[in-house]
């Protein structure tokens, strides 16, 4: 076993959330380490391809995945820096008002212990940090007012355009969409040449993945990253009052030991609470912060319904990004489908680029064509082809939970257990928005328009160390610290209650840039 | 990522091959150029070889000559954390020769119990069309394996891959490829 020289604070996690964290506090004078399980990517590893793309996901969930739903653990996560925002979308919607009270406005899911307007000052610094394209003011018909994002929206192409005529058509709006890509060169990174490989890594740096954002200021600021060094246990001192330092297994396979004054697990939504778990001692027996019992529970995922068209004209499918030339929050009502049974808030996005292979690809479009109808609806797709997909929330249920399981990995740590399944408002959700979204695509006058029905899907990951107001009711505060250690803090989605629709990464930054500032703040109170 | 396994990731990656071994040193090709010199292959034996080639034909129009075999072969053969295929985004349990090898199994197993004896590969073309439409439905008497629709979709997806999700691939549908750092050859 090595022993490694104290430092100020240990992130577990080089990904997101982890990054803030670091940049906040390497900039506040911090001795900063990161420990990373995956590679520490540079730029130039992220080659523009579906079947490359795929490594820089892990190699097999370190998760048992069970349940009605199982979760689609790897697609969703990260390996390496950048973590899953390596490989994310770069969509950057916001929460809205209504997400922050629906268990006492509904009396169904949970509540924030904080609101919209709580957050709202750190979107708009995250969008300024980090470069956000979009048009604030037109998303105004839906939120509150903000500070205009730093950018102007992207262009659009024939892909994203078509749809427009189908919201009108119902009387739906589109505006924009939000995102965290350049549609202008931002603080000396290039704009985007719109060539549809976000999803793989985006090389240049027009999207705004952490490698070139708060990973790059923390590691400017001193902050260390070592990467594949996997987190086994956070240690506590003899009372349990404290986080002491981590242990961890380095490349070599040798198990190291990292002291901090404060410890953040960054590691997501799954690995977190595992982490936690793994650790009991007879002071914490439940596992770390966890009196509560509530570590490991409420999980939520997102689900998507996707629609197809087909038209006969060159829609330049191929052109874009993947995250959306447009976006709607004109479902967000969460009763928009009270008549079908269903609750939760729904989020559109429309005109992605396509990928014509891969899980998001043309091809699985049509799962059930194979043989020469596949390649003849591959033809007529290359360049008619448009997709609009509706997200949607589950409401948390204690019951979609990790645990640990019996087998153990290489380093002898418990696998983990994640146990998910949708209830039945959300299937009733996922059912009307397929409605709804071949509805809005026959309005375009597309001259095929199809439901993309498969196993419902389980997309990001939030909850499983919830935020709250109390010990009793929560894992954290609302801005990561845990209730119960008070230099042990959490990071990242897995403090969501509710998860609302939209895509995570832009709230997750804003919540961490929050969170890391008051750590900052109260450094002496807390790092004791 | 450290220097040494960029290097050879990059290497691999810039001239759209992989790692095959020919005459025991290694030489990077395409899938496609590995199965045209009759490159070895390192882990399937010849009767999975001769599945996976007649269920990546039945499954996409050329897969079998894009080298979906080899891709497959090399893919399972190599260390989990470096495997580009499908099957690792979709939870897979690592190694994933596992996986195929009991995907062939079921395939082989429920042809030979449907179609009086004749593995996969034996069957006429329509045969091999209806057995493959009720396997994605999960309709097969006799099927011993992984779930049949999962084994559908991964040897779809990996076929998909070897012709549709290539730089060839991309220029067969007249759409064009606009990479940022390019497996410049086929892919």
């Amino acid at each position: 076993m090595a022993n490694n020289d104290k430092v100020d604070v240990v992130i577990v996690g080089a990904g997101a959330s982890g990054s803030v964290f670091a940049a906040v506090l390497a900039k506040a004078g911090k001795k900063v380490v990161l420990l990373e399980a995956g590679p520490d990517w540079q730029l130039g590893d992220l080659i523009s391809s579906d079947i490359w793309g795929r490594r820089i996901k892990p190699a097999g969930p370190p998760f048992l995945l069970e349940g009605k739903n199982p979760y689609g653990y790897v697609y969703q996560a990260g390996w390496g820096t950048g973590g899953a925002a390596l490989h994310y979308f770069a969509n950057f919607p916001r929460l809205l008002p209504n997400d922050f009270k629906v268990k006492s406005t509904y009396g169904k899911g949970l509540d924030w212990p904080i609101d919209y307007v709580d957050i709202a000052p750190f979107w708009d610094k995250v969008a300024d940090d980090v470069g956000v394209s979009g048009d604030a003011k037109a998303e105004e018909i839906w939120r509150p007012a903000g500070k205009p994002y730093p950018m102007p929206p992207m262009r659009t192409f024939p892909g994203g355009d078509a749809w427009k005529k189908g919201f009108a058509a119902l009387g739906m709006r589109l505006t924009p969409a939000a995102v965290g890509i350049n549609s202008t060169t931002f603080k000396g990174r290039p704009a985007c040449i719109y060539d549809g490989w976000c999803h793989v890594g985006c090389p240049i740096g027009a999207l705004s993945n952490p490698l070139v954002t708060y990973l790059a200021e923390a590691r400017q600021a001193g902050a260390e990253v070592r990467p594949y060094a996997t987190v086994t246990r956070v240690l506590t001192n003899a009372d349990g009052a404290k986080a002491t330092a981590v242990e961890y297994y380095a490349a070599n396979k040798q198990r190291q030991v990292q002291e901090a004054s404060v410890v953040v697990l960054a590691a997501w939504s799954a690995q977190n609470p595992r982490i936690m778990l793994s650790s009991a001692t007879d002071k914490h027996p439940n596992g770390l912060a966890n009196s509560s019992g509530l570590v490991g529970k409420y999980l939520t995922a997102h689900f998507a319904s996707g629609t197809s068209a087909l038209f006969d004209e060159d829609l330049q499918p191929y052109m874009g990004t993947i995250a959306a030339q447009y976006f709607s929050y004109d479902l967000y009502d969460k009763n928009a489908h009270k008549d079908k049974g269903a609750f939760g808030s729904t989020f559109m996005v429309a005109g992605a680029a396509a990928r014509y292979s891969a899980l998001g690809g043309v091809a699985n479009a049509r799962l059930d064509l194979f043989g020469a109808e596949l390649a003849a609806f591959m033809k007529r797709a290359a360049r008619g082809y448009t997709r609009l997909n509706a997200f949607a929330e589950e409401m948390p249920v204690i019951e979609n939970r990790i645990e640990l399981a019996s087998d153990k990995d290489e380093f002898g740590m418990p696998l983990g257990k994640i146990t998910h399944g949708f209830n039945d408002e959300a299937v009733a959700l996922f059912n009307a928005n397929f409605d709804k979204g071949v509805e809005i695509a026959k309005a375009t006058g597309a001259k095929e328009a199809w439901p993309n029905k498969g196993p419902m899907p389980t997309i990001h990951l939030m909850g499983g160390t919830i935020m709250g107001k109390t010990p009793g009711d929560s894992v954290t505060d609302s801005f990561g610290q845990t209730h119960e250690i008070g230099n042990l803090w959490i990071a990242g989605p897995g403090i969501f209650p509710t998860s609302g629709a939209p895509n995570p990464t832009y709230t997750i930054l804003a919540l961490s840039l929050r969170g890391a500032e008051q750590l900052a703040k109260n450094w002496s109170s807390v790092a004791g | 990522m450290d220097e040494i396994e960029r290097r050879a990731f990059m290497k691999g990656a810039a001239i759209g091959a992989l790692a095959f071994t020919v005459g025991g040193a290694e030489v990077m090709l395409t899938p496609r150029q590995a199965r045209a010199q009759g490159v070895a292959l390192r882990t399937l034996t010849a009767d999975q070889a001769a599945t996976l080639d007649a269920m990546g034909e039945t499954l996409v129009p050329g897969a079998k000559d894009a080298g979906i075999t080899h891709f497959v072969d090399q893919q399972i053969s190599i260390p989990p954390q470096e495997a580009l295929l499908e099957a690792r985004i979709m939870n897979v349990k690592p190694p994933f020769a596992n996986f195929y090898r009991a995907a062939f199994g079921a395939i082989d197993g429920a042809s030979t119990a449907r179609y009086g004896g004749r593995n996969f590969a034996q069957l006429a073309g329509n045969e091999q069309h209806e057995f493959v439409d009720l396997m994605r439905q999960n309709k097969l008497d006799g099927w011993k394996g992984p779930a049949a629709g999962f084994v559908y979709f991964l040897l779809r997806s990996d076929a998909v891959d070897v012709v549709y999700g290539t730089m060839d691939g991309y220029a067969h549908l007249g759409v064009p490829y606009q990479p940022h750092i390019a497996p410049t050859r086929s892919w």
